[in-house]
């Protein structure tokens, strides 16, 4: 038998509170790098992570992180628009971050929905777990129930510092997002026109469209 | 939390509309620190787009806000001595004249007509759900405003007509002469069919909600121009998804007609004559690069374009069509302009389709916010439902050096931009207003059908006298992601001659739809 290919493209949201980590997360993630210098504006607009998932599908992440709206939480629609998972970071060395974490999340669920209604997946991140974590330390068994409540489909600490379980993380979102997928009809808009430098994508004959 | 922003900017902008937003990627891009604030809750302004419930709760806003009086709010303890301060309004009063109408099958539709009353709760605007389950009873729940409309079936169409002030300072109003850029046209339209086929009810449209991108200003793009090309060439197209338009119409003799533009349209062409044909196509070939036969326009060159287009022995229809729908322009304008205009057309044509114009996926309102995320990805600051009480200005140089926030808050900065609609009226008494005349319709089926239920149309109605201007409409289909299944979005607008929008487009909207007998016309 043959084996088909598939492909799949799923847009990624990366939130949370400023400095718990999204792009160096995303950094890490996609270009294997990390940088301690802290610059708190400049982010990646959003960065592409091709996984072999099996012998035939190839799964294509696109990460879009938050730049600078992300202070006040005004994102524009563009960044939500089309996503179908998320991840929801945290400091664990600061708690006022994990206690932000609801409101990121109802925020979420208010603006994004799959096209079945139903809000995307979301992973918790605890990030910075190299770092002492005496404060969050105690929660970390309330934290099942935690994400249960709030409807996480699981957590990780992580540590983009020391390329601490991002990879797993990544994993549990996309098994999440292809299970939710086979109940949405995967319909690919046609005749979507996304003009580009040297693009002059012409559907038919041109010399037939033109003068 | 206003209170964690940084006391300095390069640059402060206020207002999200497109040119704001266009200029704060700009200067975000060549490492500007900018602060880029307006006073809703949403981006885009004047330029927003609404899922069907938020529309509500911005007009309920409105006509709110038309009732109360503007008072100057000034932090006087923030202003040194040798400075003066230009003082911002905190309403906007661009748009006027809202008006709702709905056109229903039962008696008990105009209770549509009453959710002005009610309050607003901004946040709705953003996200909520329309849920189905509103209770069925009238008494209009001020917290909840939107579950407010109870009927259950019935209501075919609503439609929306406002007047707005066109902004000067904002240049990409439209203003088709300026040519080039954003030639977004106007457009406009409305709809109301009713043959009680599978018929969408009021309660469906609230129910789906959220499938609703309602443009308070509707406008497609040339598929080639300074606002592609910008697009382009800035990376913000990243972030657009464009439809083709992907039909012509005209309303000529009474009827609504495709008119053929491309070649193969004048080939396949079953309303044109072969004589007809070729001479179209004839003409059209000569525009393509008119300015290569100087001698064949002349001695037309001070005439009318309609003059010129008699003397090419166009038909009557064909004069029609090259005017109204291809040149897009009056009986009046001079026969360069026109010829500039067809062959702006023209060179359009087939970049990326068999029309012209571009229309973007999730309405217009997306365009402004493409700007603005670019904005964040190079350090821009964003901060929405929060605006500016006034300018500092040095009395010395006469610049403005400063302006506090609405938490009262002394930010300085090098340059501002604010849109015209935040100053004042004795700021902006210099300047001349226009004003259009819109409408917007959600309908249940095509003015004109085709094979395809997904057709993105653009209309022009000319005016019956030919003294006023003409009506354009924009019809789009679900598939633009601007309205839920089995309905059209339509807008109209054309420049404000009477006192309402209403008065400027109701003929119009009578001849092109079929309103539903027993709600009202
Ligand atoms: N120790 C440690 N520091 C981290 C980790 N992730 C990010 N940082 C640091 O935290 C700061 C903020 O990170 P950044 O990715 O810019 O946060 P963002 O604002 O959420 O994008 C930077 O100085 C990073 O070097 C981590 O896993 N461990
Ligand atoms: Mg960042």
């Amino acid at each position: 038998m043959q084996s088909h290919h598939t492909e799949h493209l799923y847009k990624i949201l990366v939130i949370g509170d400023l400095g718990v980590g999204k792009t160096s997360i995303i950094k890490r993630y996609v270009h294997q790098n990390f940088s301690p210098h802290y610059r708190a504006t400049i982010g990646v607009d959003f960065a592409l992570k091709v996984l072999s998932w099996d012998s035939d599908t190839v799964v294509r992440l696109q990460l879009w992180d938050i730049a600078g709206q992300e202070r006040f939480g005004n994102m524009t629609r563009v960044y939500y628009r089309e996503a179908v998972g998320a991840f929801i970071v945290f400091d664990v060395s600061r708690p006022a971050t994990f206690e932000a974490v609801t409101k990121w999340k109802e925020d979420l669920d208010s603006k994004l929905t799959l096209s079945n209604g139903l809000p995307v997946s979301t992973v918790l991140l605890a990030n910075k777990c190299d770092q002492g974590k005496d404060g969050f330390r105690n929660n970390l068994t309330k934290m099942d129930q935690f994400c249960k409540e709030h409807g996480f489909v699981g957590w990780f600490e992580t540590s983009a510092k020391e390329n601490i379980n991002i990879d797993e993380a990544s994993k549990c979102l996309v098994k999440h997002i292809i299970a939710s997928e086979t109940d949405i009809l995967q319909s690919v808009e046609p005749d979507v026109v996304k003009p580009q430098m040297n693009s002059s994508k012409i559907p038919s004959c041109s010399a037939c469209l033109k003068f | 939390m206003a209170a964690d922003l940084p006391a300095e900017f390069d640059v402060v902008i206020l207002g999200t509309g497109l040119p704001e937003s266009i200029v704060a990627a700009a200067c975000s891009r060549i490492g500007q620190r900018v602060l880029h604030l307006d006073s809703r809750n949403y981006y885009g302004g004047n330029w927003a787009s609404f899922t069907f419930s938020g529309l509500q709760s911005w007009i309920d806003e409105y006509k709110q806000r038309e009732a109360t009086t503007d008072e100057p709010v000034t932090n006087k303890e923030q202003i040194l001595e040798n400075e003066g301060i230009i003082p911002l309004n905190q309403r906007d009063r661009t748009i006027r004249n809202i008006e709702t109408f709905s056109f229903s099958k039962s008696e008990d539709s105009n209770i549509v007509e009453e959710i002005g009353a009610l309050s607003i709760k901004p946040e709705l605007l953003n996200t909520n759900p329309t849920d189905g389950d509103q209770p069925l009873q009238e008494s209009p729940a001020p917290e909840q405003p939107e579950l407010q409309e109870p009927q259950s079936e019935s209501v075919e169409h609503q439609e929306t007509t406002s007047e707005s002030d066109q902004i000067p300072g904002a240049n990409i109003a439209p203003n088709s002469e300026g040519g080039s850029t954003t030639d977004a046209e106007p457009n406009a339209a409305k709809v109301c069919q009713t043959e009680s086929r599978k018929s969408i009810t009021y309660s469906d449209i609230v129910r789906e909600g959220r499938r609703f991108n309602i443009d308070l200003v509707s406008k497609f793009l040339y598929s080639r121009g300074l606002l592609i090309d910008l697009l382009i060439k800035s990376n913000v197209s990243r972030y657009t998804e464009f439809k083709n338009v992907t039909r012509i119409l005209t309303y000529h003799n009474g009827r609504i007609e495709q008119v053929p533009c491309s070649r193969a349209d004048v080939f396949s062409s079953k309303q044109l004559s072969m004589i007809e044909k070729r001479t179209l196509m004839k003409f059209l070939t000569f525009c393509a690069d008119y300015e290569q036969h100087p001698e064949e326009y002349q001695d037309y060159k001070d005439s009318a374009f309609l003059d010129f287009l008699q003397s090419k022995r166009l038909t009557p229809s064909l004069q029609h069509f090259v005017l109204c729908s291809i040149a897009m322009v009056s009986k009046n304008t001079n026969t360069v302009d026109g010829l500039k205009a067809t062959q702006h057309f023209l060179r359009c044509l087939g970049r990326y389709g068999n029309t012209p114009f571009l229309f973007h996926m999730y309405g217009l309102g997306e365009i402004p916010q493409c700007f603005c995320r670019m904005s964040a990805v190079f350090g821009g600051i964003y901060c929405l439902h929060h605006s500016l009480q006034c300018l500092v200005i040095d009395e010395d140089s006469k610049q403005c050096k400063a302006v506090i926030d609405s938490s009262g808050k002394r930010i300085s900065c090098n340059y501002v931009l604010v849109e015209d609609s935040y100053l004042s009226e004795v700021t902006c008494a210099q300047v001349q207003y226009r004003q259009i005349s819109r409408a917007i319709l959600i309908t249940d089926c095509s003015v004109l059908k085709s094979e395809s239920d997904q057709e993105i149309s653009v209309l022009t109605v000319p005016s019956e006298d030919g003294r006023q201007n003409a009506v354009y409409m924009t019809e789009l289909c679900s598939s633009t992601n601007t309205c839920m299944k089995n309905t059209y979005l339509v807008h109209l607008s054309c420049p404000s001659v009477k006192a309402t929008a209403r008065e400027d487009l109701e003929p119009v909207i009578q001849k092109l739809f079929t309103l539903d007998a027993d709600g009202g016309e």
